[in-house]
């Protein structure tokens, strides 16, 4: 148990995350024993992101997916509605579904050929009469469903009867992914998935990742290479396309402390702002961003200020916004082996020129073919031998950057009154992240700490 | 050995046949890139060439069109020209480019090389590749696959117009795609 599992040392106290000295114990990355509860406490109580409603357009259209270490299916069934289920006959416990994508009006195990329809009711029983006398409950043994929620198009799951509402957990980090899953002209609900998700493995704690993506703006050392390099299509060097807008604007890392989510943003100090060209190399997808940038304003008003960078969604999804739309999902395998999913998103709306060039740009960008985060995928493998050198286990992690200067629902109130902002260069999105980590694990970070939920 | 260089011991034997042509033009192409001489690896591409690797999913046997993804339309785990290409190339030598450096060591075997269709300006080869990655001390990745080439006749060699790589994994089973196939 992680009770048992402390630091003895005189480094920090027994617990594992000591938010509010912003020490945690290295062995949250590398321990058997914390990796299994993490499955049950942590994976097992949260809303996990599955897919997105573009995958599957049609009835009968499904994918497989993770949630979590359990594979699931997810369908839209031949009444429409999208279903999340497990991916695991309820006989002998084979995955029913062994196709990536497809459509399909049931799924048979090949084991002993029960048989599910697409909303996971046991349709085909062999041998129900002379086996089962015709007594087996039907209704008792179809697919194991999920609770499903969809956001903005998003897919959500979670197979805990007891979890509180999605949008309950989500809390005010709904002002950030509802901005996400926006067009670039601020529209609802914008996106569209590019077809193939990409998957990939790193010998790596999947809460390296997932602490990265949820404000580690430190780390810029890292993507010197890129930056040198050029890859953003504003005709300046450098990756991101945002830095073509010369308007004045604070850096923020936007956490939410009672669901463990954080986002990294800009905010603008100026609501009506001119378009300054971030796709230069483009012209006529610069046109579609122009015209996109004051449609936004217009709709939006003083929300337009915000440039939503990326963040995280507790506990393993990321999504990185402002010109490179995507979704990563972290799946834990083992304490060091993480399976990373990623979904590319493009504007729904917007002409194929723009779907295209957009394409190229993220495909250049992530995963392990990207030029920005084949570097990333370094650094969190690496970390990784750091997390496990035993030499080191009296040594807790530092997460100490730029300590005791966040402020609540500072400086928008439409941040929400949950929200919890540091300015700058910090690791202040980090330990929010951890100190929820270590309250699902049963481990409440210092209950008067400023860095503790509220 | 570069196959490029002096051939004047070659002058007693019989000229090459196209078949042998095309397996020296990929042997150096290779070894270019063993030798991590990507500038020069980069010369052997045509100037409106593309670089193309799918993602291969797992999908019902009557359905083997969706197999890979779509060209110019899915996500890839490559979708490159040459300009493209070549940023990759300025990443890989800058010596900051953290998830190759240092170097890793890498060997490129192709083999049952067939020259699927030849005119006067365009051939079709058909390959396989084994592609053995070692890095720093332990890592090892391991990728074998299939390409097909559109070479163009360019002077006693070729140019690569498109090269389209189809490699035998679904998920990606190591951390990384730093290295050119």
């Amino acid at each position: 148990m992680v009770r048992g599992v402390q630091m003895d040392g005189d480094t920090i106290d027994g617990r594992l995350v000591d938010a509010e000295a912003g020490l945690i114990d290295r062995r949250i990355f590398s321990d058997q024993d914390i990796f299994e509860q993490e499955a049950k406490q942590v994976f097992g109580k949260s809303w996990l992101f599955v897919g997105h409603e573009s995958q599957i357009p049609n009835n009968g259209d499904y994918f497989t997916s993770q949630a979590g270490r359990d594979a699931v299916v997810v369908t839209r069934d031949s009444d429409g509605e999208v279903r999340v289920m497990l991916n695991m006959c309820t006989h002998r416990g084979m995955p029913v579904c062994r196709y990536d994508k497809g459509n399909a009006k049931r799924f048979t195990c090949p084991y002993h050929g029960w048989t599910f329809s697409n909303n996971g009711d046991l349709s085909g029983l062999p041998l129900s009469t002379d086996g089962y006398g015709g007594q087996l409950d039907r209704k008792k043994w179809g697919l194991i469903q999920a609770r499903v929620t969809l956001y903005h198009g998003s897919i959500w799951a979670t197979f805990d009867a007891a979890v509180p509402p999605f949008e309950e957990t989500l809390g005010d980090m709904a002002v950030m992914l509802r901005d996400f899953m926006q067009g670039p002209d601020g529209e609802d609900d914008g996106l569209e998935v590019i077809d193939g998700i990409l998957k990939f493995e790193i010998h790596s704690n999947w809460k390296f990742g997932a602490e990265n993506n949820a404000g580690d703006l430190y780390h810029d050392v890292s993507h010197n290479s890129v930056q040198r390099v050029g890859l953003a299509l504003s005709g300046l060097r450098g990756r991101h396309v945002w830095n073509a807008d010369k308007h004045s604007f604070k850096i923020l890392n936007v956490a939410y402390p009672a669901g463990g989510h954080a986002a990294r943003v800009n905010l603008y100090d100026d609501e009506q702002r001119e378009y300054h060209p971030q796709w230069a190399v483009v012209p006529e997808v610069d046109e579609y961003f122009r015209a996109a940038h004051y449609a936004r304003q217009d709709r939006l008003g003083e929300k337009a200020r915000l440039l939503n960078r990326g963040g995280i969604v507790f506990p393993n999804i990321a999504y990185n916004s402002a010109g490179r739309w995507q979704i990563t999902m972290w799946v834990p395998r083992a304490p060091n082996r993480t399976e990373v999913w990623k979904w590319y998103f493009v504007p729904k709306k917007a002409p194929q020129k723009v779907k295209d060039t957009l394409r190229h740009y993220l495909l250049r960008y992530g995963g392990p073919s990207g030029m920005v985060e084949q570097d990333d995928i370094e650094n969190w493998a690496s970390a990784q031998v750091g997390a496990e050198c035993a030499a080191a286990n009296r040594l807790p992690m530092n997460y100490t950057l730029h300590m005791g200067q966040a402020q609540w629902a500072w400086p928008v109130p439409w941040f929400g009154e949950g929200a919890y902002v540091d300015e700058g260069v910090s690791e202040h999105a980090q330990r929010v992240f951890y100190a929820r980590w270590a309250e699902m694990m049963g481990h409440p970070a210092i209950e008067q700490g400023q860095e503790a939920g509220r | 050995m570069i196959a490029t260089g002096d051939r004047s011991h070659q002058t007693t034997l019989p000229a090459p046949s196209l078949k042998e042509r095309v397996e020296d033009f990929l042997a150096l192409e290779g070894e270019l890139l063993d030798e991590r001489r990507f500038d020069e690896w980069l010369e052997l591409f045509a100037d409106d060439a593309r670089y193309w690797m799918p993602l291969a999913r797992n999908i019902e046997h009557d359905n083997l069109a969706a197999e890979y993804t779509r060209e110019q339309q899915d996500a890839a785990w490559f979708d490159e020209d040459k300009k493209t290409l070549l940023q990759r190339v300025m990443q890989l030598k800058g010596g900051d480019h953290w998830a190759e450096e240092p170097f890793s060591r890498t060997t490129h075997i192709t083999a049952n090389i067939r020259i699927e269709s030849a005119s006067e300006t365009e051939l079709t080869v058909k390959s396989r590749f084994i592609v053995y990655v070692n890095r720093r001390e332990g890592e090892v990745r391991l990728f074998v696959g299939k390409r097909i080439d559109v070479l163009r006749p360019d002077g006693e060699g070729f140019l690569i117009a498109k090269r389209s790589i189809f490699l035998d994994q679904s998920k990606l089973l190591f951390k990384n795609l730093t290295t050119f196939f």
